[in-house]
């Protein structure tokens, strides 16, 4: 029995079409899980659904054990931790982290002591008498996250945490957020757009596109074996065609390729596996990027535009040129239908 | 610049002309004259120290002071909670429902305190002070809502959201994170609405009776039968109270952005 | 937060305050408009049955008198908008122009006016204006009268108190207009050629003009509305709308002209009102 159960759950906003539709996913205890997806797939529609802010309009969610369905959100055992943070501006950061317990009657000596821990534990000691505005988002991210945990909730939802930091924070935190979360055993479920993030944190990860899931998958297997167009789009497969027949068909026209197997419908490459420099195909240089080690090459091909690189060294090719290049069928991606 | 010296002309003027009378109050107020001749004759303190020692308006005084603290409290309780539905979860035919709560700021209240007099307190024989007291929460309540609701508007909602998923409840929400946050837009609308009740006169003209006055009208009621300085002796009173007032709590609380 | 439960958390909310005003509030005011269009009943000194007549209206206008105040109600009304928008144009754009520092303290002493009580603000008027006041002082020393001059309780005499009264009314509003029109728009205009009144008319009138509006329903409901300053400084010889229903009510026990007067009065603030949002609200597609 999973630890938190979604079935067939269905969600919308007012009177609009439903945002989400048909959902089922399990979790299991312990387990990092990341929604990933483009804006408005349904990865946060979800996650506030969970905390218990939306209503659902079909299906159930269990956590547990316990049905939670009809529960409000003060009643669920989950912690948020929201993209704006929400940190409590006319408390400081004990009084922000030690809200939840203090809600629960927990006894003024054991308050004080799980607070200071787990404000250790984000790295913050000693700013427990700072304000929110007196601090940066990456203090204020690490508050809002302090005050989700210290109360111990059975789920621990993060809802883009990271998305307002700058990029090397970003990767900092990442890490940080992996510790606490493995250190603490906490179950979490963590909405993102990043790509990145998501592959580098998660035990599994939930692609969802239009309020649907595309695949769901650990990250080695979503980044190796996409199943779909859209999570092989997703995961960085630039160059994607169809394929029947034996050729490639793309936006311009198409290509002969043999040697994949039978039942491929789409077959796709990544950047880096497109050479440019050598191969039996043709094709115009559109634009052309200096990126250290190697170069990257826009082309306009019988297909269409293919995206292509080649190493520093040997990319004499520069805009307009005609330039050889391959589709090494050895590393296409091969989607069935 | 040259251009911007009728401007700066007309404002000081405008100025002198707002401005200008209070200080003619003042010295009228002090005037050691029997009636109201201006200049004064001459200067002295006996009707300011008359006027607080008349039984009537202290009396009066007294009255307007329940009045306004107790119509100012029921205004809140009534109208923070309206100014907290509106912004966080309107109910439906909100249109209407704030037609209806600011139609006391486009009725004129000569009409609501006759209507009152004519058809609630004749007619179930209510005390006067109640009256009084109903006529001034009608006019409150709408100050009310429209401060507390402007601070409201610029208060995040996630905050409260937060709190939920903490295990706070509605109530507890309320008291522990919005209000905090409002804290100032209440106490600015409390001082409005204290000062408005305060020198109300339409509404209480109807509604006063015999031994329940309220100071303004008392005053009213003075001048139709005297001409001395007393009147302007108790302005001058009223004018510095105000000022003191407005001032210190601008100062404190800066309520001149709730406005 | 189910929704659902929201909507009805909200409407239980509401519901205080509602029934309050409702019944408090709104119905006298509706019984008493009422009351103007019926004639007859037990209650009344007319005898007879009762039923829904013009009769009190029809006797009311057609009382001179009565006209009269309509009239001057509706004449000092427009005089006081019209100068209070003449003089607070010039000031506000003054204002917004000051050094940010003392802005907070102008407008303060702009503000500070409304919050002291009217009889205080139009007794300054009774003391300058009265038979020993200190205009007629200043027109004897100057040798412009012989002997003092009736000021009190004239028409002139009402316009100048309420002008005072709710400059303030008509002076933030433009601030607050003024305010959102950047400095840089009229420099604009007039590096293209326009002089200062040409900048003021096809810049700074139009992008006012809802503030100018607001301000003007203000000052105008304001004026038809006003009691303190008619009463002290007009009387009973100079009446004005409200001044004639205090007077219908408490010395002539006449309550059916009474209403009548609180019909029109309802009528007038109900249409400037609804004749402002009209204006506005085109405004909004801009």
């Amino acid at each position: 029995m999973s630890y938190l159960n979604l079935q067939q759950v269905a969600l919308g906003y007012g009177n609009a079409r439903t945002a989400v539709e048909g959902l089922d996913l399990a979790v299991q205890r312990g387990e990092l899980i990341s929604l990933l997806g483009p804006s408005g797939c349904g990865k946060t529609t979800t996650m506030r659904a969970i905390a218990g802010l939306i209503d659902l309009r079909a299906g159930r969610i269990t956590l547990d054990g316990r049905d939670i369905s009809r529960l409000p959100p003060n009643k669920r055992d989950i912690g948020l931790v929201f993209q704006s943070y929400a940190l409590f501006p006319h408390l400081n950061v004990f009084d922000n982290v030690a809200f939840g317990l203090r809600l629960r009657k927990v006894p003024a000596a054991e308050l004080r002591q799980r607070v200071e821990k787990v404000i250790a534990a984000v790295g913050l000691s000693g700013f427990e008498a700072r304000l929110p505005a007196q601090m940066s988002g990456g203090q204020q991210q690490r508050v809002a996250l302090a005050r989700a945990i210290v109360i111990e909730p059975k789920l621990l939802l993060l809802d883009e945490p990271l998305s307002n930091l700058d990029a090397k924070l970003r990767v900092q935190m990442r890490a940080e957020l992996r510790r606490i979360q493995r250190e603490l055993g906490i179950t979490m479920l963590y909405v993102t757009h990043d790509q990145d993030e998501a592959l580098a944190m998660s035990d599994r990860i939930v692609v969802m596109n239009s309020g649907k899931i595309e695949q769901l998958d650990t990250p080695e297997q979503l980044f190796n074996a996409p199943r779909t167009r859209f999570v092989a789009n997703f995961m960085g497969f630039e160059n994607l065609f169809d394929y029947r027949h034996g050729q490639l068909h793309g936006a311009a026209g198409q290509l002969p390729l043999a040697g994949l197997p039978a039942n491929t419908a789409c077959a796709g490459w990544r950047v880096q596996q497109v050479q440019v420099g050598s191969g039996p195909y043709e094709g115009r240089v559109l634009s052309r990027g200096f990126l250290g080690e190697h170069v990257e090459y826009l082309l306009q091909t019988a297909l269409g535009e293919v995206r292509g690189m080649a190493p520093a060294a040997q990319a004499s090719a520069r805009e307009g040129d005609t330039v050889r290049f391959d589709l090494p069928v050895q590393d296409a991606l091969a989607l069935a239908a | 610049m040259k251009q911007g010296l009728f401007p700066r002309v007309v404002l000081w003027a405008v100025m002198l002309f707002l401005l200008g009378p209070f200080i003619i109050v003042f010295l009228a107020g002090f005037s050691g004259g029997e009636t109201l001749a201006f200049p004064p004759p001459s200067y002295s303190r006996r009707w300011i120290v008359s006027v607080l020692q008349a039984e009537e308006f202290r009396q009066a005084f007294g009255t307007s002071l329940q009045i306004g603290l107790l119509a100012t409290v029921i205004a809140l309780l009534l109208g923070v909670p309206v100014a907290y539905a509106m912004s966080r979860m309107p109910p439906p035919g909100m249109a209407v429902i704030k037609q209806v709560l600011t139609s006391p700021l486009i009725i004129p209240a000569m009409l609501v305190g006759l209507g009152l007099l004519r058809h609630f307190v004749l007619l179930v024989d209510a005390p006067v002070f109640l009256g009084l007291l109903i006529g001034h929460v009608g006019l409150l309540t709408p100050y009310a809502v429209r401060v507390v609701y402007s601070s409201l508007a610029n208060l995040r909602v996630d905050i409260e959201e937060a709190a939920i998923t903490l295990g706070a409840t509605r109530l507890q929400t309320f008291r522990l994170v919005v209000l905090p946050n409002i804290r100032g837009a209440v106490i600015a609308a409390f001082f409005l609405a204290f000062v408005t009740s305060f020198n109300q006169v339409p509404v209480s003209l109807f509604l006063t009776g015999p031994g329940i006055s309220t100071l303004p009208i008392e005053m009213l009621g003075h001048m139709e039968n005297s001409f001395d300085p007393s009147i302007a002796a108790l302005s001058t009173l009223l004018v510095l109270f105000t000022m003191a007032f407005v001032l210190v709590t601008e100062k404190v609380l800066g309520i001149s952005k709730y406005m | 937060m189910l929704a659902s439960s929201k909507s009805r958390l909200g409407l239980m909310l509401v519901t205080p305050a509602l029934i309050f005003t409702s019944v408090c509030f709104l119905l006298p005011v509706a019984a008493l408009l009422l009351d103007a269009f019926r004639i007859g009943g037990p209650d009344s000194l007319d005898g007879g049955p009762l039923q829904w007549s013009l009769a009190r209206f029809a006797d009311f206008f057609a009382e001179p008198l009565h006209l009269q105040v309509l009239w001057r109600t509706l004449r000092i009304a427009a005089l006081v908008t019209l100068c209070s928008a003449l003089l607070c144009y010039p000031a506000a754009q003054a204002i917004v122009r000051v050094h940010a520092r003392w802005r907070g303290l102008v407008l303060g002493m702009m503000i500070l006016p409304l919050m002291v009580s009217p009889i205080a603000r139009t007794y300054a008027w009774i003391v300058l204006f009265g038979r020993n006041g200190a205009v007629n002082a200043v027109l004897l020393h100057l040798g412009l009268a012989d002997e003092p001059q009736r000021l009190l309780f004239t028409e002139m005499a009402v316009f100048v108190g309420l002008l005072q009264l709710l400059l303030p009314l008509m002076l933030m509003s433009l601030v607050s207009a003024m305010e959102n029109i950047s400095a840089d728009l009229a420099l604009a205009a007039s590096t293209l050629g326009a002089n200062a009144w040409q900048v003021f008319t096809r810049v700074t009138l139009p992008l006012t003009q809802e503030g100018l509006i607001v301000g003007g329903t203000l000052v105008f409901t304001g004026s038809v509305t006003a009691y303190v300053t008619p009463a002290l400084l007009g009387g009973p010889k100079v009446l004005m709308l409200e001044t004639l229903l205090y007077q219908k009510v408490s010395v002539e026990s006449d309550f059916g002209t009474a209403n009548v007067i609180a019909v029109i009065l309802v009528a007038m603030t109900l249409a400037v009102n609804a004749g402002l949002k009209r204006i506005a609200a085109p405004r909004r597609t801009t």
